[in-house]
This record gives structure tokens, C-alpha cells and sequence, in this order.
């Protein structure tokens, strides 16, 4: 049987992507046979595989910090914004139609996710999934795909990360955990902490009372890293600008990436995380 | 024994004076107070929101208004001179009559509402200022407040004290002139996890985090809040009050005065601001609602969702389920709204909005950066600002500006480890170069902190050379001060602050400025001899347009665009100032804020 962890956030830009691809990294440092999977990408940078299908580029660079090729049933549905509220909907790597959002139809997204998941699933050992935005937007409940619904399809164990480089992050992980409905809850098997700044110390009472109330481990407080990675959302700035002549980007982002990895393995509570992966 | 009846008669005589400065007691309330009623014309009032009773020397008890400031605001005594005239005083019941007149105009004790953000960048600020700005249009007296801002962006008010820039755009927003008092602690990150702590405007102390949290917060910092709220509450009709960061920060409630410690004090009406841009929103605000012990939660009168893209109509069933759960409802959503307004801090710096093919400014990306919002002002001539950090950057800029920094010495040495002091020094004579405050000591010769003041370590560093002059720390002061005048030559006009610590001498090259000060006049500035290197201690430097276009020339080498001669910085503001406040009027639900701050009827 495949194994699978999936990462979910309190917001967007809380580190979802990076953490997975880091996740990815480790894994296959290890020696794991193992692949990223998400769901569904709202983005305009993508990346072609060599099926010729266009996917989120950040899913890419997920493969690649596997050792692999990217393919298309690692993100089945790419939604490209075209201002306006329309969008582009690619599925399966290819061009479906553009449609208004209220139109996609659930049932037939949720076959796709599904079928591609097994597809990957079959070729590997271990899938880390991605979720996508907050699972907890209770005023679109019952339209989800990319989160929870995806977390039941693949009986995949959910880790809330939350972004403290904001601030409120024990409100943030308090309130998207109590707002998932009744049968998602149990899901979500740890919480962690990201892009921290400073002593960690200081934080021990918050986690103890969110461990006491969401009855889960805490896998870690992660600090702040700024790291080089194609950022798939829209919002971040993109202020890195140009690169050195000759060097190629994506080696550029993997040097990156394996540093964060260097350190994500030290701020992490890796043998907690196996256990809950079945590893 | 003085003659109270002829001391009141004589006042009422010369009419409004304003404030007395000759007085030996002045300020005996606070300072800018109105001394017209120097003698209170309803005394005894026996109002109990403006005196007490307490023991008398002679026995008995006397009726006691030493905390009143009341009579003492300008707007108060301008109504009662309209009232009563020159003429004659009335008998103590006439008066007492004019009095309650006055006190629903002018309210004795500010109502307040507070402004608590779920996340920092939730858009408590730009909130604030929008209700200060409501406020003052509703013809109240109007401060803003905030307990204690972390922030490298400051100015210098008119009495010369250091204070946030995010409360001086309040403060506009309130139409009231700035104070320190509007933010009486001033933390200002210097390195690793240390900050120099400036009190009612006037440096304090160099702290460490745990010191600030642990010793200072609890005790000295909660008095200097409630002094400083108590103050701000007697002299105007309506404070609006900013939180910091979030309130449900349960690693540290005990710690946190600058959110509901500071409410209670202050018994505000509470709203929470939550950004739904990133997501998750009904989340967090669940969540912030949920953590508060329930005492605190009722102090919510409501939510304020903010930053919406799109169409809000889809919100409606999380509105419901937030107002259901937590009792606190859902008072207003704000869109996503574009504004020419200073950034109150570095999270989202970046490239600022640009035309196409305008000039590039790179500004150094300094780890500690000041000041940085001096530089929005370019933008009002077309040119581009980026923030800048590596040599290859400086190489493909049109110009380049060394900012301020909290140290200069350390963000000289990382200038130089990431070479982009070579970078500069080749630019030379090529591209216009700035240096301002720290940026302008770095362009010099030498930086002397052989006394160790800057820098950790006592060392007399080399500076980048493109300026004649040298710079040394000699004393832990610091120079605030308000200052205009013009540029020396063209005759233009200028006019900023200075906040710094050293001073600098000039061993070459030509002065820029010519300002005056309180009565004096003193040169400023220096210009290299080729007129390409520029220096300056000023902050807002940028905000008239005369030295923006001689600096811009410079990279436009030669031609100066006409256009957007004109722009005085201080009228894009206002006109944003407008802007968001008639936003925020739309979206928000006023009617029901009126009524949960008890506040009459809002006027249209």
C-alpha cells in the first residue's frame, strides 16, 4: 500500500508548497520512492511537462526536489485566473474550457482528482499532498475539492501548518480547526508552526493549550526561511529578480531548497511524522 | 486672598488668549492648553466626571479640579466665548446652563473605539485613520492613539519628539496636530533582539525583548499608557485607539498591554479587523473571538472584514455562522482599495507601482532600513522605486539612494560583504547617488564610533569615500528636530526632519540646504564638486517637488519633466485621506458604531 501525509494551511502563503517540497526532499534523501500530488492549483505560472501538460509550477518543482520528472497526475486541475472572476480550467493538463467558478461541476473535478491520485499512487511508495488555501471557508462549504475532500478520497492523515510571521497564528490554527465540519476534524492528525522569527521558548504555553484542544501532537516550530522557489501565488512579491549569467534557475532553486532542508530537518519532529505516515 | 469674582470678570475682559506662555505655572494641565479660563467660570461645578471632593487643610472638604482639562481645550473656549460674549457674567445657575450646553458639543470624557487587527496587516491602521478622519467630519475633536508601535519609520513633531509615522498619518487623518502622546512608547528595532525604547517622544533606554516584555511592559509601560489615554481622553470628544498585532496571543496575554489591557483602561467599544485576501479569514476571526476569555470578547461590538476582491454577496453564510458563534457581528467588508498612502511597515515592500519606461530608483534594501516611506514621494515624478540588494541591481538602476538605517555601522559592513559598496563607488559620476541620515554617514570618508555608541564594538570604520566629510559618535543623544527652508542656488523649497545620533563634518565638496530652525539658520547637506554624490540628514526630503526633480534631472541627465512639478505630497495624502474614509463610510455599518460607542445619531 502507498503511504501519504497531507499538508493543509490557515491561510494562503503559509509555506504550504515549500514545506511539501522540502517534505519531498527529505524523503527521497532517505531513499523513499516519493511524489507530490496536489489536487488543484490556482495559478498562472505553470510549467509544461514532457507529456506536453501544463501544471503548477510549484507542483514541478516538487517533483524535482523528488528526483523526478514532473508529470500531469500530479495536479490534475489548474485553474488560471483571466481577471474578471473568469478562469481557465485546465484539466488533467490540458485545456477545458474557461468557465465562472459556480459552474465547475464537483462530481466530475472530484473523478479526476481521484483517478490521477491512483495513477500516481500506483507508481510510488509515499505521496506528500498539498492542500490548497484555508480548508476552513465555511461560506463555500460543500464545494470543496482541493482540501479536505481530497484528504478523505486519498485516507490521507492532515498536518495544519500555521504562519506565524503574521501574527494570531493560535487564532488562526484554533478557529480553521474548529470550523471543519464534524467528519473533517478527526482528520487533521498535527499541527505545526512556520516561519518563525526569534526564541522559540516563549511559545510553549499557546502550543500546549492548542495540543490540549485539538487532542494532536505539534510537529514543530519552523524558522523563517527565505529561500528561492518558484512561488506559485500570485500574491507573493516576487522581488528576486535576475540570476547570476550561465546558472540554471532550477539548480538554483534546489541548492535553495536543500538548505531549508538542512534546517527544516533539525526544527522537525521527523520520527513523529513517520509514525503518523505509517513509515 | 485672591478675588476669584475679579479674576473671572478681568479674564472674561480679554476673551480667548489662547495659551499663556509667560505664565510661571504653564503648562500647569498640558501643554498647548487654552489659559483663558484661568479661573473656571463654573466653579464649583460639581460635575463628577470632572472633580471630586477631597479633605480640605482648613477641614471639611473642598471641591477639587485639579484633573480637569476641559475648560482648558481651545474648542471649549471658543464656544463659550460665542456664548456668553464680553458682556457681563451671569449668575452661577446661567452659567451652569451654558455648561451643559457646551458638554454635549464638547464631550467631557472621549468616548473611544479600538481597532484590533487577527493578524498584523489586517488593515487596523488604514481603519484607524479612517474612523479618525469620520470622526473629525462629524465635527468631533479627535485623537488617534496607539500604546506602543514597533516601527523604524518616525518623525519629529513640532515640539521635537519622536513619535510613529503611522500615528502622524492618523493624526492627519483625525485632523489634529501630532503628539507623542498619540504614541507614547516608540520601540525601534536596532539588532538581533534589541530595541532602543523611545518614551513620549524622548529617547529612554536600549532594551533587550525579554527586559521590554518582562520588566518595562507590566509596570512602567502600562502607567505611561493609562497617563498618556487619560490625557488624550480630556481634551478631545473622540479617541480612536489601534491595537498591535493580535489580541489572542494565548503564548502571552499576560504580557500584551498594547490590546484589551489597553481597552479596558480606556473602555472602548472593540472592533476586529480581519484580512481576507490570504484566506481563512472566518477562521481567524473565530478563533480570535474564541481564545478571548469571554469578559474581553464582549467588548467586540464587531467584525470588519477587509481587502475583499470580487463580490462580497458570497460571504453571507460565514457572516451568519460568525455572528451566531461568537455573538459578535459582522459590521462592515471592505474592498480592496488602491491608495497613495505611506507603508507602515517593511512586510509588504517591494516594488512600488510604476508607468512603464519611467526612471529606476534603487533604493539599498538596508537589513535595518528607516525611513523608507521618504521615498514614496518619487513616484509623484514618474520614477520607480526598487528595493534593491545586489550588485547587479545597482548596476541596472537609473539611480541610487542609500536610505536611513537603525545602524549604520553594521549595514555599512553588510554593504560591504555583499560587495555593493564597490557596486556604488563604480556608479560614480555615472548615476546620481543619495545617501540620507545613516546613508548619508555612510558615503563619507569616516565613521567614527570609537566610543562604541553605534556599533557594538568601539572602531573607527571607513566609510564608501564619495563624500569629503566624516562622522562621529560621540554621546548617546539623539538630534529630533523639525526643519525647512530652501535649496541653496535654485532657491527651491524643502523642508523635513532630522532623527539621528552623531554628527557630521563636512571637509569639502558644497552644502545643499540652507534651514532654518527655531531662530537660527544652518547650512545642511553636501554635493560632490561634479554635483552627483548627495548627502543629507533631512527625512522627506522627497515631499516637495523641487528637490525631487533636481535629484531626477540628474538621472534624466538634464531634461526635467514639467509635469509633476506641482505635486505636493501632502495633497495626494489628503486626497487619499478622502478617499478611504468615504470607503470605509460605505462599507461600514456607522449607524450601529454610533450607537455601540453611545454616540448621537451620525450626520449626514
Amino acid at each position: 500500500m502507498t503511504h501519504n501525509v497531507m499538508f493543509q494551511a490557515v491561510s494562503s502563503s503559509a509555506g504550504k508548497s515549500t514545506m511539501v517540497a522540502a517534505l519531498c526532499r527529505h524523503y527521497r534523501r532517505r531513499g523513499y520512492d516519493v511524489a507530490p500530488f496536489k489536487a488543484q492549483n490556482l495559478s498562472l505560472n505553470s510549467f509544461v511537462t514532457s507529456e506536453g501538460g501544463e501544471i503548477g509550477i510549484s507542483t514541478a518543482f516538487q517533483a524535482w526536489a523528488s528526483g523526478l520528472e514532473p508529470r500531469n497526475e500530479m495536479n490534475p486541475i489548474l485553474l488560471k485566473p483571466k481577471g474578471g472572476g473568469g478562469m481557465q480550467l485546465m484539466l488533467d493538463g490540458r485545456p477545458l474550457a474557461d468557465l465562472e467558478r459556480a459552474s465547475v461541476d464537483r462530481e466530475m473535478l472530484m473523478e479526476h482528482v481521484s483517478r490521477a491520485y491512483s495513477r500516481l499512487a500506483k507508481d510510488h511508495e509515499l505521496i506528500i499532498i498539498e492542500g490548497s488555501g484555508s480548508p476552513a471557508e465555511i461560506n463555500l462549504r460543500g464545494k470543496d475539492v482541493a482540501n479536505m475532500a481530497t484528504a478523505k478520497m486519498a485516507k490521507a492523515p492532515v498536518v495544519l501548518i500555521g504562519d506565524i510571521d503574521k501574527g494570531g497564528v493560535f487564532a488562526g490554527l484554533y478557529g480553521t480547526y474548529h470550523l471543519l465540519a464534524e467528519d473533517e476534524s478527526p482528520l487533521v492528525k498535527a499541527f505545526l508552526i512556520n516561519k518563525f522569527r526569534g526564541d522559540d521558548s516563549i511559545l510553549a504555553p499557546g502550543i500546549r493549550r492548542l495540543v490540549e484542544d485539538m487532542g494532536c501532537p505539534c510537529l514543530g516550530i519552523v524558522p523563517y526561511g527565505r529561500l528561492r522557489s518558484p512561488a506559485e501565488d500570485s500574491m507573493e512579491i516576487r522581488r528576486q529578480g535576475g540570476i547570476e549569467n550561465g546558472s540554471d534557475m532550477r539548480q538554483v532553486w534546489l541548492d535553495s531548497l536543500d538548505v531549508f532542508t538542512d534546517m527544516l530537518e533539525k526544527h522537525l519532529d521527523i520520527a513523529t511524522l513517520d509514525r503518523m505516515i505509517g513509515l | 486672598m485672591i478675588d476669584c469674582a475679579a479674576k473671572v470678570k478681568e479674564q472674561m475682559e480679554k476673551g480667548d488668549i489662547g495659551s499663556n506662555r509667560s505664565c510661571e505655572y504653564y503648562p500647569c494641565h498640558h501643554e498647548g492648553q487654552n489659559c483663558s479660563l484661568c479661573f473656571c467660570p463654573f466653579y464649583p461645578c460639581l460635575d463628577p466626571l470632572l472633580g471630586r471632593f477631597v479633605p480640605s487643610r482648613k477641614g471639611g472638604e473642598v471641591w477639587s479640579c485639579e484633573g480637569c482639562h476641559w475648560v482648558h481645550r481651545d474648542d471649549v473656549v471658543r464656544s463659550f466665548f460665542s456664548k456668553v460674549g464680553k458682556g457681563p457674567l451671569s449668575d452661577h445657575d446661567g452659567l451652569m446652563k451654558i455648561k451643559e450646553e457646551l458638554q454635549n458639543k464638547h464631550l467631557r470624557i472621549a468616548k473611544t473605539l479600538m481597532v484590533l487587527g487577527a493578524t498584523s496587516g489586517a488593515g487596523k491602521s488604514l481603519l484607524t485613520t479612517a474612523f479618525c478622519r469620520h470622526f473629525a467630519d462629524q465635527g468631533w475633536k479627535v485623537s488617534p492613539f496607539k500604546g506602543q508601535n514597533m516601527s523604524l519609520n518616525s518623525m519629529v513633531t513640532p515640539e521635537g519628539e519622536e513619535m510613529a509615522r503611522a500615528q502622524e498619518l492618523q493624526a492627519k487623518g483625525a485632523r489634529a496636530v501630532p503628539s507623542s502622546r498619540m504614541n507614547p512608547i516608540l520601540l525601534k528595532p536596532m539588532k538581533d533582539d534589541q530595541s532602543q525604547v523611545i518614551v513620549e517622544g524622548r529617547p529612554y533606554k536600549d532594551m533587550r525583548v525579554a527586559e521590554y516584555y518582562d520588566m518595562f511592559a507590566p509596570k512602567e509601560g502600562v502607567e505611561i499608557i493609562r497617563r498618556n489615554i487619560d490625557l488624550l481622553r480630556r481634551i478631545n470628544d473622540i479617541v480612536v485607539i489601534e491595537g498591535a498585532g493580535s489580541p489572542a496571543e494565548i503564548n502571552m496575554m499576560d504580557k500584551d498591554i498594547t490590546n484589551l489591557l489597553t481597552a479596558e483602561m480606556a473602555e472602548a467599544a472593540c472592533v476586529l479587523v480581519v484580512n481576507i485576501e490570504w484566506g481563512g479569514a472566518f477562521a481567524y476571526a473565530y478563533g480570535t473571538l474564541m481564545l478571548l476569555p469571554e469578559r474581553q470578547r464582549r467588548m467586540f461590538v464587531g467584525t470588519i472584514i477587509t481587502n475583499l476582491h470580487g463580490d462580497g454577496s458570497c460571504l453571507r453564510s460565514g457572516e451568519e455562522f460568525l455572528h451566531k458563534t461568537t455573538g459578535v457581528p459582522v459590521i462592515g467588508i471592505l474592498p480592496h482599495l488602491e491608495l497613495d498612502l505611506p507603508d507602515e511597515d517593511s512586510m509588504f515592500m517591494g516594488t512600488r507601482p510604476s508607468k512603464a519606461g519611467s526612471l529606476k530608483v534603487g533604493v539599498l534594501q538596508l537589513p535595518r532600513i528607516s525611513n523608507f516611506t521618504d521615498f514614496d514621494a518619487l513616484a509623484l515624478s514618474g520614477a520607480e522605486v526598487m528595493f534593491i540588494d545586489r550588485p547587479e541591481q545597482v548596476r541596472q538602476v537609473d539611480a541610487i539612494i542609500v536610505p536611513g538605517t537603525k545602524n549604520t555601522v553594521s549595514d555599512l559592513e553588510w554593504l560591504r560583504s555583499r560587495s555593493l559598496d564597490r557596486a556604488i563607488v563604480e556608479a560614480r559620476g555615472n548615476k546620481p547617488i543619495l545617501g540620507v541620515c545613516g546613508g548619508y554617514q555612510m558615503l563619507g570618508e569616516i565613521v567614527d564610533d570609537s566610543k562604541g555608541i553605534e556599533g557594538s564594538e568601539p572602531k573607527v570604520w571607513e566609510g564608501l569615500g564619495l563624500l569629503p566629510l566624516k562622522t562621529k559618535f560621540e554621546a548617546y543623544e539623539k538630534r529630533t528636530v523639525q526643519v525647512q527652508g530652501h535649496i541653496l542656488g535654485t532657491g527651491g523649497a524643502v523642508r523635513g526632519y532630522e532623527i539621528h545620533m552623531g554628527r557630521t563634518e563636512r571637509s569639502g565638496g558644497r552644502p545643499i540646504f540652507l534651514l532654518s530652525e527655531g531662530n537660527g539658520s544652518h547650512e545642511e547637506g553636501t554635493v560632490s564638486e561634479d554635483g552627483m554624490v548627495f548627502g543629507t540628514y533631512l527625512h522627506g526630503v522627497f515631499d516637495l517637488p523641487s528637490f525631487r526633480e533636481l535629484f531626477l534631472g540628474k538621472a534624466r541627465k538634464g531634461e526635467v519633466a514639467a509635469d509633476h512639478r506641482d505635486d505636493d505630497r501632502d495633497t495626494v495624502v489628503e486626497r487619499s485621506l478622502e478617499q478611504l474614509a468615504r470607503a470605509v463610510e460605505r462599507s461600514v455599518d456607522v449607524v450601529q458604531l454610533h450607537r455601540s460607542m453611545g454616540l448621537p445619531e451620525v450626520k449626514q
